[in-house]
């Protein structure tokens, strides 16, 4: 028998238990609903830069088992890539299904034909507008914002609107996030902290090392004093001051040279380090106002301690745990990975090249920081793919791109710089990565096979991959052949960035890797060249770059230039397009001087000795990507502008691109 | 001091110990749930009931003024300052009470904190460990760090002069409870590692005898007096508490879960708060 009370205090806790089971019984209906209605599902593997030629050769030596399997089932084929080859460019159109002058991304670099200015072609970041500004601080009224430039739909969103879940995981050229996947994660084109695509820091007591200018890195000089040193990581400029000056976030190491080892302390973190080794994400906070703090994360890599201290500090990396940037859907999706696997590199291309060029690492360490950043992107991998249910999964390997770029000689013993001592222990590491892939592969097909559910398996890659020998200043040629009139001939180091030319008295210009603009009038804003006299012009310069001879090889440097009309569909961005499209051969490419806008002096065709020795920006023919599937597709995908509409026709979706309402 | 650590030390893992392998939520709602009973019953015994029965009364008047008398702005200020004094006679009504609770209040957060406050370190993670000598003790000729099967020492030691410590990185392997050992010119001192991620209590710091460090720090014997260090120190990572899926320092949660469940039970336990 119960009291009155009693009754009340149960029949409280029935109607709590009730409603505790309805909100179960929905969460749960919520999870069964998610993915597609009709159990579709296609896993998207993107492997950057993965070479059709090489890969088939891997295959018929028998050392990729997984993907021979996949060529057995569904098909091996090469994949045509975009116009011009390079990565912002080809991802772009593998997502929209449209040709760069649908989706407005022409090459890494940009330039405003108002300003005469580059920038970067994928991401715009714009300030706050109006401020409160009271003495030396200024309070935004407004918030700045990040803006994604390209244009287009994500295929993906067709998904979105038909209820399919996708998992969109750091697809280049889609920072900041789409937001109409049902998770994402940005990749290739998101900034670190500062906002550059990675500076690092270099702490030394080498005065050589720190008197060398290096792009994108912060080199210092440091002193230690009673066996410490205390020094600064540089932030972004404070926003909330009327002078611009850097945010700083200090930290102190302290040495212990006779046993060659360092305590390091970064705020409330402490991590003790030998030569050699790296610590993990170490969080560093930039304080902006008291109680206001801008937070990123760093890891160091002591080089050295005696004779000189070499301390490398990778760039501020946004915490994907309380990110200060927007780089994933749902905004808490890079914290619930974070949580799950550790934090991980969250720039876009975090492969340390840089690093190697300059000769802050060895090719070892550079090889030990790639392992680094693979390691986090393959892990997570294994994350996602465990909770892969239904829809679209997506996932994006960058590190064989970024690695074959600066080991690809080693597959070249005709490279100017090959080296035949060292060089085949590193073609062991291209290797390697390949074989990394093929164990993504077989991972996958486990997954499948243990799933028991019907699973398209699509592994593709945006170009492929060549050996980079010679280098073409393509600004050197005009100016050889009367198209382009430097400010300065002699000028030593041209700064790049269009500076040194003479605009009255230029006809053409070269920007990007495979970009060749007119000096248009009323386009270019001191544009000389009439728009009826383009065409000739183009034809002349075309005619002209199709003759060039390679004196060493006797081959042409040129097999390709295409008029702008003839490979992009005309539209919104036609003002951005480069007028002539540069398509160089096999194993030449457009010198890293004349792709920033600088008019090098000298020979027009060089050897490359830069670290940087494999390259894919060439005639596209030459570079195709790789398409392979566990099963024959439901519609044929022969190039990369094909593949997005491929993938959706699994999910029985009959046409994309969608008919945009002008149309 | 070290007594009453061990008594209470004691029984907080004992009322703990069948909770130590379930989240660490369920265990802390216990915790919580009894605090509150007590807080009600010291709260009932040391407060002025009746007087803080009158003084609510009061200021609920106050309302009602402030209400009835809507268009009356003398009257509303009148009120307002009415409801102000009476607010400020129950804080010093509710004093009393307060100062009763909180030494015992302090013994027992200081025991949860060393078993909520802190998460075991998992197999593969490593952690520092940082031994700091006592200001007027001699530098050591040697000092070495000693680990037990199950945890390796990945470093040698950073001796840093300037802050008289010696510091060292290692790893557990495999989930346990080990002693560490620290070698300093031929004494040898332990500090206890756990590695499991069960509710129990871990102590991340040994340090010198005294009344301050035992009151804040009761989860570990401390120093041999004459050790000539001042602490043996392991940075075990915080551990955060899932509350309803807000995860917040173990402390938080604590309090709300207290102060709810004592307003919901106040009625039973015939306390006017």
């Amino acid at each position: 028998m119960t009291t009155p009370k009693g009754t009340t205090f149960a029949s409280a806790a029935l109607r709590i238990l009730v409603m505790v089971m309805a909100m179960i019984m929905g969460l749960v209906a919520a999870g069964c609903g998610a993915g597609d209605p009709s159990g579709t599902r296609v896993i998207v593997l993107g492997f950057d830069g993965m070479d059709y030629e090489f890969t088939r050769q891997m295959i018929e030596r028998g050392r990729m088992p997984a993907f021979a399997r996949l060529a057995a089932n569904g098909g091996f084929d090469p994949l045509e890539t975009t116009v011009p080859p390079q990565s912002p460019v080809a991802w772009s159109t593998f997502m929209t299904g449209l040709d760069p002058g649908g989706h407005g991304i022409f090459d890494f670099i940009h330039r405003d034909p108002e300003t005469m200015l580059p920038y970067l072609s994928t991401t715009e970041t714009a300030e706050g507008g109006t401020s409160l500004t009271v003495g030396n601080y200024q309070f935004p009224l407004l918030g700045g914002s990040v803006d994604l430039l390209r244009g287009g739909e994500p295929f993906w969103n067709v998904l979105a609107d038909r209820g399919i879940e996708s998992t969109i995981i750091r697809m280049p050229a889609n920072y900041p996030p789409s937001g109409s996947a049902t998770r994402e994660l940005s990749g290739m084109g998101t900034p670190d902290l500062v906002g550059t695509y990675g500076t690092f820091s270099f702490y030394t007591s080498d005065v050589l090392i720190a008197s060398k200018d290096i792009p994108s890195a912060e080199v210092h000089f440091v002193e230690p004093e009673d066996g410490a040193v205390q020094v600064r990581i540089l932030g972004p400029d404070n926003p909330f001051l009327v002078e611009p000056e850097k945010v700083t976030s200090e930290f102190t190491l302290y040495l212990d040279p006779e046993r060659e080892v360092a305590k390091l302390v970064a705020g409330d973190e402490e991590r003790v380090l030998e030569v050699g080794e790296w610590t993990d994400w170490v969080a560093v906070d930039f304080e902006l106002l008291p109680l206001q703090s801008l937070r990123g994360m760093v890891r160091f890599y002591l080089r050295q301690i005696e004779p000189d201290l070499q301390l490398y500090v990778t760039p501020t990396n946004v915490d994907p745990i309380d990110p200060a940037l927007p780089i994933s859907t749902p905004d808490s999706y890079a914290a619930e990975l974070a949580k799950a696997t550790g934090r991980f590199y969250t720039q876009g291309m975090p492969e340390e090249t840089r690093g190697l060029q300059e000769e802050i690492f060895t090719r070892a360490e550079f090889m030990e920081q790639s392992r680094l950043a693979g390691g986090d992107v393959r892990g997570q991998y294994q994350l996602v793919l465990g909770r892969f249910d239904a829809g679209l999964l997506f996932y994006y390997f960058g590190n064989l791109d970024q690695t074959s770029h600066m080991l690809f000689r080693t597959t070249d013993p005709e490279h100017p710089e090959y080296d035949p001592e060292t060089d085949p222990e590193y073609l062991e590491a291209v290797e390697g990565l390949y074989l990394t892939m093929d164990e993504i592969v077989a991972e996958t097909l486990d997954a499948i096979d243990a799933s028991g559910q019907e699973t398209t398996l699509i592994v593709m890659s945006d170009h492929g991959f060549t050996s980079w020998r010679r280098a073409f200043h393509l600004n050197g040629w005009l100016r050889d052949n009367g198209y382009l009139r430097p400010r300065n001939a002699q000028m030593a180091n041209d700064p790049g960035f269009l500076t040194n030319i003479d605009w009255a008295q230029t006809r053409a210009y070269g920007l990007g890797l495979n970009g060749l603009y007119l000096n248009l009038r009323g386009r270019e804003r001191q544009g000389i060249v009439a728009p009826e006299a383009r065409d000739a012009l183009m034809t002349e310069i075309a005619d002209k770059l199709l003759a060039v001879v390679d004196p060493v090889s006797g081959q042409p440097a040129i097999t390709k230039v295409y008029r702008r009309e003839e490979v992009y569909a005309p539209g919104e961005y036609d003002h951005l397009a480069p007028d002539l499209v540069v398509g160089y051969a096999k194993g030449t490419r457009c010198s890293s001087e004349s792709s920033t806008g600088a008019v090098p002096r000298g020979d027009v065709i060089i050897d490359n000795l830069d670290p940087w020795s494999g390259d894919h920006c060439m005639d596209h023919e030459a570079v195709p990507g790789i398409l392979l599937t566990n099963k024959p597709l439901q519609r044929a995908a022969p190039s990369l502008e094909d593949l997005a509409g491929a993938i959706l026709a699994e999910f029985g979706v009959d046409e994309f691109p969608r008919p945009s309402e002008e149309d | 001091m070290t007594l009453v650590n061990a008594v209470l030390g004691g029984l907080v893992t004992g009322l703990l110990y069948p909770f130590r392998t379930l989240p660490p939520i369920v265990g802390l709602l216990v915790v919580s749930f009894i605090t509150a009973i007590a807080m009600l019953v010291v709260f009932r015994a040391t407060s002025n009931q009746e007087r803080i029965a009158a003084v609510k009364r009061s200021i609920h008047a106050g309302l009602f003024e402030i209400r009835l008398f809507n268009d009356d702005l003398r009257q509303i200020l009148r009120s307002q300052i009415d409801i102000l004094r009476h607010n400020l006679t129950y804080l010093r009504l509710s004093l009393v009470p307060m100062v009763w609770m909180i030494v015992p209040l302090l013994l027992v957060v200081a025991q949860l904190q060393f078993h909520y406050g802190y998460r075991g370190l998992e197999p593969g993670r490593t952690v520092l460990v940082k031994v700091r000598l006592d200001a007027d003790a001699a530098a050591p000729r040697d000092i070495t760090l000693e680990a037990p099967v199950g945890m390796r020492v990945e470093t040698p030691a950073v001796w840093i002069p300037t802050l008289r410590e010696a510091a060292w990185r290692v790893v557990a392997e495999a989930p346990g409870d080990y002693d560490l050992s620290v070698h300093v010119d031929g004494r040898t001192f332990t500090k206890a590692v756990r590695t499991s991620d069960a509710v129990i209590p871990r102590s991340p710091v040994k340090l010198a005898p005294g009344f301050v460090n035992q009151l804040l720090y009761p989860a570990e014997a401390p120093l041999p007096a004459d050790s000539g260090l001042a602490s043996i120190e392991l940075t075990y990572p915080e551990r955060e508490i899932s509350l309803l899926g807000w995860e917040t320092h173990w402390l938080v949660a604590f309090f709300i879960l207290s102060i709810v469940i004592a307003f919901a039970l106040r009625n039973r336990f015939s306390v006017v708060l």
